[in-house]
């Protein structure tokens, strides 16, 4: 059986395209400004090359900004669209346009272009010119994952973050870095491969679409997607095409998906290589590897799977709810027992990315847009815990929490800086994780049909129908859902686990009494390895955190805007979810659209 | 909801407030950044404390000229915080904002807040003088952000921004009670508070969530509107019809409540925050920020009084939480900790006085307790600070009587006769009195009601103990460990500079070791002197604002503040909500007054409630003052073995915190490492074997690799050889 | 008469023109399947990489005739353009693998294949 879901809001606004006077080639400058550096330090001298490297991020930053900048945020669709014929003949394209949700993670990763660049002045020292032309071609990539609207060149995309990563870790990493290199690659390359073979069907899905039934659900489709029913892999067609899939076919390609793409989030239990890897990369690469690398994941989620199978979502949110949940708690618990502070680090992800998902998952519009906005906050806080981590590192060589302790007293700028982010990422309110972290449990928390129907009944209402929980009580703030307030209770707890694992590595290496490695003196150490450092950060270091930091406080403080332009994204697929849920869930109809229906 | 309609009827358009407000909470945020900047600019001055101390003022002036202004509610909007719509229906948008909710209550608090802030900045200035530098600047950065989180918390008109507050208030109290961060029971004592907190914001939380998903928003003045419909149904005594999850919201916060005024189940962390310095446990660990959840209760009365579980909870932990805490207080000898435990007790007199429908009573007492408890600490501080950080009991008598410590022993007095409420004369008396009164006219709060007696009375003897003991009686002193501590971190501020500066510490302090013998406790200079003389003064005017003028049947300028607010209540006129718990009157039946052994409750309680803290005090005075000759030695000693294991006990807290760490971190510890041994074997074990699978196959067909070209070539041949034979087989 | 051979007999029925006639493709492609078939056992039953070589060689040849044959017998020029691109290729190959056998003599003193066993799995 065939669902009729059909979304009548034109996405891809091309007709306008020509009357758009915005700088054309915005978005692909971004991916070519960093590939064209990474050839420039190729053929440059290696004394050169942090230099160029730092050029070209800065360029691309600059570029990001302009699109910022130039970008409508209030509007709905795609916007500064551009396209160039590729294989045109088997439907594929260069075809490249964000969205404000796409547009805020290029933002992310061209914002940690430079500070990742400036964070290896002195780690890296060996094969200087790889290092920083594989960095670029990562930082190009992953931008080119958020712009495509092409589903092969974002494949081609997101899967070429791995071939720079894998060469950064192995290359550049600590001790266990070539075993961490392989799992990494393996493990969601196999994921990958899969989601792949999901997405193909897809394509292969619409190809074999009758016309017959495009016009069932609205010939009017015909005008916005004319390649409907045709083999191709814009992602808008491809869009309107997958909702027109069965359930069963819609749960299938979910589960491809969820493949490929969970185990970049990583959702438990498919986590258990970003520990490995975040462990043994070097400093930059766990940076880039938290801030942008795992949110490739959530945002195909986003991008993906929540409007290319919404029946299927809507029937397994929970599922993948529980999943979330465990992971939080799991992941959480895992911290507290760790010894090595870059592996404490690594696995918060595991739990901070569950509530990502669970917001995700929520399917309703505080869910999303908190889930989008902690894509953003995890990248600001987590990677810059693991900028700290790696500036202890580098002076210490040692990341185990027994040979380090009480480091206030040796550096006190570095601490300020470690209780400000560690509080960043426990989400205290005020700064960035908060705002994110209570919408996804918010979300999860509305999201739930036993809260009674939408339909806004006041409180007078709820009183003259007696008991709540019946239909038409009184819940102006739940959303249907299948969620509900267990998820973000026993969620919620991984609040307080946060505190605690957190708390407990500020204790240990932050507080309490002065404890550094044995042998480790830093007055008499006069040898090449740590004269570079000051015992302190200097000022290139404070230089690297400021940026995050004040990146935290505005969206703590003041994330109205960021709100506000997520707005539409979300809103179009919530509604596609929604429109996906009437048809499988006649009980989360309303009770006016019941009695709509009887009459 | 008559009175509280006059916080509720703005609901529609609650009139703006003064701009000025937000100056209370911007001035002490604007401390923090300087402060932050003498950081960064290595002030070694009094710099910082001038400071805060200056804009302290300055925000308690606003506050005042606030207090003057502002009538019935206002609300002063400075930008949108999380707020965005996404459709117009009810429930399709979020509306918290950076929005001060101002009426009776929000004063009350502020004026306070911001009064004992600048008094407690001004003593630290003296107290913290020794800290002279990057620690300097760090205490009062954290002081002043303190301050603004509290008028956060205390001014937000939305449970959010509320939140915010909440947590900010936890973030300060962590910082500046892991201020020592060398010490590892201070670090502890900061994460154990922070993550205490934590389970009780938690539960915030869900309260916040459970508000916005049944009233669709989180903003008061819209919550109160909508909660105003159930609030009718109670008053016609039925509160069966609220529904059930309206009513779980209370429950909610009142858990989050618990957790940041320390009350049963999770007061275990206020004790152990006395490792902050004492300016910070007067402010933030008695007077201010653990008065927070009585006043969320409060500021969320319209919520409680529809929530027929919640007001009972209140009230019966309360008095428990008050009893419990004021046994162990009895039987510790640390004076820091005394306070503290007496701190919880009276905290939990505030929430059996919101339990016991006196909102008036518990805001009142809340004041009290904030200029006395305030007092008694910076009276301990200066005790602590004069004899190198000496806290025992039983090693410091008759302190007031040397050189020097009039004014402190005058303050300790003044501040002990408040909160044991001595008659007639303290304000705490009056406070203490209107929750007694109202607690044995409640006849469903008979129980509180007795158990709240019998605090009194304990409350009466520990308090005095610590007086009796250190205050009064023959003068001897040991100084305590601080000595060497002092010195150690003064030598490492130095070192700072210089290399190898250990072996230079270490030189000093075998150097210093000398000390005890020519110790002298250094009397407090002036401005502790001062802080304690205008705190002494204003334990006595607090008399005031309870019992003078205009409202004489409400306390004073408090009742009338608390009834110009979402805290109005008045039980006289509310019969069915007043007895909601035990038998539910018909409506326009007449409520029905306990009596005290057939007195009228509140009368009698004037004469009662005195009589037993006097009780109290004459006990102490017998066991601990009379014919003692030395400090360590009373007559306590010996009549203790009486009590038998009881006193021992309750010395050690009752095991409460060897039981948490039993039932709940131990479990959690092992459950923790059980994970990270599954994640390493279990889940990431499956992934590895996959990945040996094809690695197995491989071996198992590696043989077929001779490495002999000729091996190969043969290979070839046969190949060849049997495509042509199927070729022949297939065409023929 | 001579359909008595049986291989002959064998051919003609299937369509091949009878002996002594002109050359026909299957001539051809006799001579080509005896120099694969030479070659074959050669490159089989030699263990000099030399000897190796100019087997391999042989067979190749011998494809090039296939080639050319069919090409003439379907008046298709492009048998015989792939023959001569072949031959270029080969002729390249040929110095190469010669080079390499030189190299590897130098490396053993010896020219016997089942000396060089490096890929054994």
């Amino acid at each position: 059986m065939l669902y009729s879901v059909a979304k009548l809001v034109p996405t891809v606004a091309q007709a306008d395209a020509a009357l758009d006077s915005r700088p054309p080639l915005l978005l692909p400058m971004l991916v070519v400004v960093p590939l064209a550096t990474a050839l420039l330090i190729a053929a440059a001298p290696a004394a050169r090359a942090r230099t160029i490297a730092l050029l070209g991020t800065l360029v691309a930053l600059v570029g990001a900004l302009a699109a910022m900048l130039v970008f409508r945020w209030g509007e709905p669709g795609f916007q500064l669209a551009c396209e160039f014929s590729w294989l045109s003949h088997l439907g594929i394209n260069l075809s490249m346009a964000v969205d404000s949700v796409a547009l805020m993670l290029v933002a992310l990763t061209a914002l940690l272009g430079p500070i990742c660049v400036q964070a290896s002045a002195t780690a890296i020292t060996d094969r200087v010119k790889t290092y920083y032309a594989w960095l670029l071609i990562l930082q190009a990539a992953m931008t080119g994952v958020f712009i495509a609207r092409d589903l092969v060149l974002f494949y081609i995309c997101f899967e070429f973050t791995l071939v720079p990563m894998f060469i950064l870790i192995s290359l550049y990493g600590s001790t266990n870095r070539k075993k961490a290199a392989i799992k990494f690659f393996l493990y969601t390359f196999t994921g990958s491969v899969i989601a792949l073979a999901g997405l193909v069907y897809v394509a292969w899905f619409n190809s074999h679409l009758s016309p017959a039934v495009i016009n069932a659900v609205g010939a009017e489709l015909w005008q916005t997607f004319p390649k409907l029913g045709k083999w191709t892999f814009d992602i808008a067609t491809l869009e309107q095409a997958a909702q027109l899939m069965s359930g069963r076919q819609q749960a299938w390609v979910l589960l491809a998906l969820l493949a490929g793409f969970a185990v970049k989030v990583p959702l438990f239990p498919v986590h258990t290589w970003l520990p490995l890897a975040h462990t043994e990369a070097p400093t930059a690469g766990s940076v880039i590897l938290a801030g942008v690398l795992l949110k490739l994941g959530t945002y195909a989620i986003f991008r993906f799977c929540l409007p290319f199978c919404p029946v299927a979502v809507v029937e397994y949110a929970p599922l993948i709810g529980v999943l979330c949940v465990i992971g939080i708690l799991y992941g959480g618990l895992i911290c507290w027992v760790q010894t090595d502070v870059k592996k404490l680090v690594a696995y918060s992800s595991v739990a901070h990315l569950g509530f990502c998902i669970l917001g995700l998952f929520a399917l309703n519009h505080a869910g999303i847009s908190g889930s989008i906005l902690y894509m953003i906050n995890h990248g600001l806080s987590t990677g810059a815990l693991f900028l700290l981590i790696g500036m202890i590192y580098e002076r210490y060589h040692t990341r185990s929490m027994k040979e380090l302790g009480g480091l206030a007293a040796r550096m006190p700028v570095w601490a300020t800086f470690m209780v400000f982010f560690t509080m960043a990422s426990v989400g205290l309110p005020g700064l960035n994780g908060f705002v994110s972290e209570f919408l996804c449990l918010l979300g999860a928390f509305q999201a739930s049909t036993a809260w009674g129907s939408a339909t806004g009944i006041t409180a007078e209402g709820a009183l003259d129908q007696g008991l709540w929980g019946s239909a038409g009580a009184a819940v102006p703030g739940a959303t249907p859902g299948n969620l509900g307030p267990w998820f973000a209770a026993i969620a919620g707890i991984g609040m307080i686990v946060a505190a605690m694992y957190l708390l407990y590595m500020v204790g240990r290496i932050v507080w309490g009494p002065l404890v550094e490695p044995k042998g480790h003196d830093h007055a008499h150490d006069g040898d090449s390895a740590h004269s570079a450092l000051p015992v302190d950060l200097c000022g290139r270091e404070v230089g690297v955190l400021i940026p995050l930091a004040v990146l935290c406080i505005a969206l703590g403080v003041y994330p109205k805007p960021a709100l506000d332009a997520l707005s539409e994204p979300v809103k179009s697929v919530v509604m596609t979810v929604n429109a996906a849920r009437s048809t499988v869930e006649p009980s989360a109809m309303t009770t006016a659209a019941k009695e709509e229906a009887a009459q | 909801m008559h009175d509280g309609a006059a916080g509720v009827t703005a609901a529609g358009a609650a009139a703006s407030g003064p701009w000025y407000a937000m100056l209370i909470p911007i001035l002490p945020l604007a401390g923090f950044v300087l402060c932050a900047l003498c950081a960064v600019f290595r002030v070694r001055s009094k710099l910082p404390a001038w400071i805060t101390v200056g804009l302290l003022a300055a925000s308690f002036a606003v506050t005042a000229a606030m207090y003057s202004t502002v009538q019935g509610t206002q609300i002063t909007t400075v930008f949108q915080w999380i707020t965005w719509s996404w459709g117009s229906g009810p429930g399709q948008s979020f509306t918290a904002n950076f929005a001060f909710y101002l009426d009776g209550l929000t004063c009350l608090w502020m004026l306070f807040v911001t009064g004992l802030a600048t008094l407690i900045a001004l003593y630290a200035s003296e107290y913290m003088s020794h800290e002279a530098g990057a620690g300097y600047c760090r205490f009062f950065a954290a002081f002043c952000l303190f301050v603004f989180s509290m008028a956060c918390l205390v001014m937000a008109d939305n449970l959010v921004l509320l939140y915010l507050g909440w947590e900010g208030v936890g973030l300060c109290s962590y910082l500046l009670i892991g201020y020592f961060y060398k010490k590892p029971s201070a670090v502890a004592a900061a994460k154990k508070a922070f993550i205490v907190n934590r389970i009780g914001d938690l539960f915030l939380a869900l309260g916040i969530m459970l508000c916005f998903v049944h009233f669709g928003t989180v903003e008061y003045k819209e919550m109160f509107a909508q909660a105003a419909v159930y609030t009718k149904a109670v008053s016609a005594g039925e509160i069966e019809k609220v529904p059930l999850v309206a009513q779980l919201i209370a429950v909610l916060l009142m858990i989050g409540a618990f957790g940041k005024s320390a009350q049963l189940p999770l007061y275990v962390w206020l004790p152990d925050a006395m490792e902050g310095p004492t300016p910070v446990s007067a402010l933030i660990h008695a007077a201010t920020m653990v008065t927070a959840g009585v006043f969320l209760i409060a500021r969320t009365y319209p919520l409680f009084l529809i929530s027929e579980y919640a007001m009972p909870t209140v009230a019966w932990v309360g008095a428990l939480t008050a009893l419990l805490a004021a046994t162990i207080g009895m039987a510790q000898f640390d004076i820091k900790r005394i306070m503290a435990y007496s701190t919880v007790s009276q905290l939990g007199y505030m929430f059996a006085g919101l339990g016991v429908l006196t909102s008036v009573g518990a805001a009142a007492h809340v004041f009290t307790h904030a200029v006395f408890k305030a007092m008694l600490f910076l009276a301990c501080g200066a005790v602590m600070h004069g004899f190198a950080g000496q806290l025992d009991l039983r090693k410091l008598s008759g302190v007031g009587s040397m050189p020097g410590w009039r004014i402190v022993n005058v303050a300790m007095l003044v501040g002990s006769l408040n909160l044991i409420g001595f008659p007639v004369i303290t304000a705490g008396y009056w406070s203490k009195d209107t929750i007694l009164g109202e607690a044995f006219a409640n006849p469903s709060m008979q129980g509180v009601a007795w158990i709240l007696l019998l605090t009194a009375g304990l409350t009466a003897y520990y308090t005095f103990r610590v007086y009796f003991r250190v205050f009064v009686g023959p003068q001897s002193y040991e100084p305590g460990e601080e000595l060497h501590a002092q010195h150690d971190d003064k030598h490492q501020g130095h070192a700072d500079h210089g290399h190898a500066h250990d072996q230079h510490a270490h030189g000093e302090k075998s150097g210093a070791s000398h000390g005890t013998h020519d110790f002298h406790p250094h009397p407090p200079g002036w401005a502790i002197n001062t802080v304690l003389v205008i705190l002494t003064i204003a334990a006595f005017a607090a008399f005031w604002p309870i019992k003078g003028t205009s409202h004489p049947s409400h306390l004073g300028y408090i009742g009338q503040m608390m009834d110009a607010s979402s805290a109005a209540y008045d039980p006289h006129h509310d019969a069915a909500m007043y007895q909601f718990a035990a038998h539910k009157p018909a409506p326009g039946e007449p409520r029905s007054h306990a009596t005290f052994f057939g007195f009228d409750a509140h009368k009698a309680m004037m004469w009662v409630s005195g009589f037993v803290a006097l009780i109290g005090m004459a006990i102490a005075y017998f066991l601990h003052y009379a014919g003692r000759t030395s400090a360590t030695h009373s007559r306590a000693d010996s009549w203790l073995p009486a009590a038998g294991p009881l006193a021992n006990w309750a010395k050690h807290k009752w095991y409460v915190d060897e039981f948490y760490d039993f039932l709940i971190r131990k479990p959690l510890l092992v459950l923790a490492h059980l994970f990270h041994i599954i994640d390493q074997y279990l889940v990431d074990g499956i992934v590895d074997a996959l990945g040996w699978l094809p690695k197995g196959i491989g071996r198992l067909i590696r043989p077929s690799q001779s490495g002999e070209l000729h091996g190969y070539a043969f290979g070839m041949a046969g190949g060849l050889a049997v495509i042509l034979l199927i070729v022949f087989l297939v065409t023929n | 008469m001579i359909l008595s051979n049986p291989l002959l007999h064998t051919l003609a029925q299937s369509g091949f023109p009878q002996p002594m006639h002109s050359a026909t493709l299957a001539h051809y492609l006799v001579v080509s399947a005896v120099m694969f078939i030479l070659g074959l056992i050669g490159f089989l039953t030699r263990r000099n990489l030399i000897i190796m070589f100019l087997c391999t060689e042989l067979m190749f040849q011998a494809a090039g005739i296939a080639f050319v044959a069919f090409g003439r017998f379907h008046l298709d020029f492009s048998g015989q353009t792939f023959v001569i691109f072949v031959l270029t290729v080969a002729a390249a190959e040929a110095a190469m693998a010669l080079a390499l056998v030189v190299l590897l003599f130098r490396r053993k003193e010896t020219l016997d294949a089942s000396e060089w066993k490096d890929l054994r799995g």
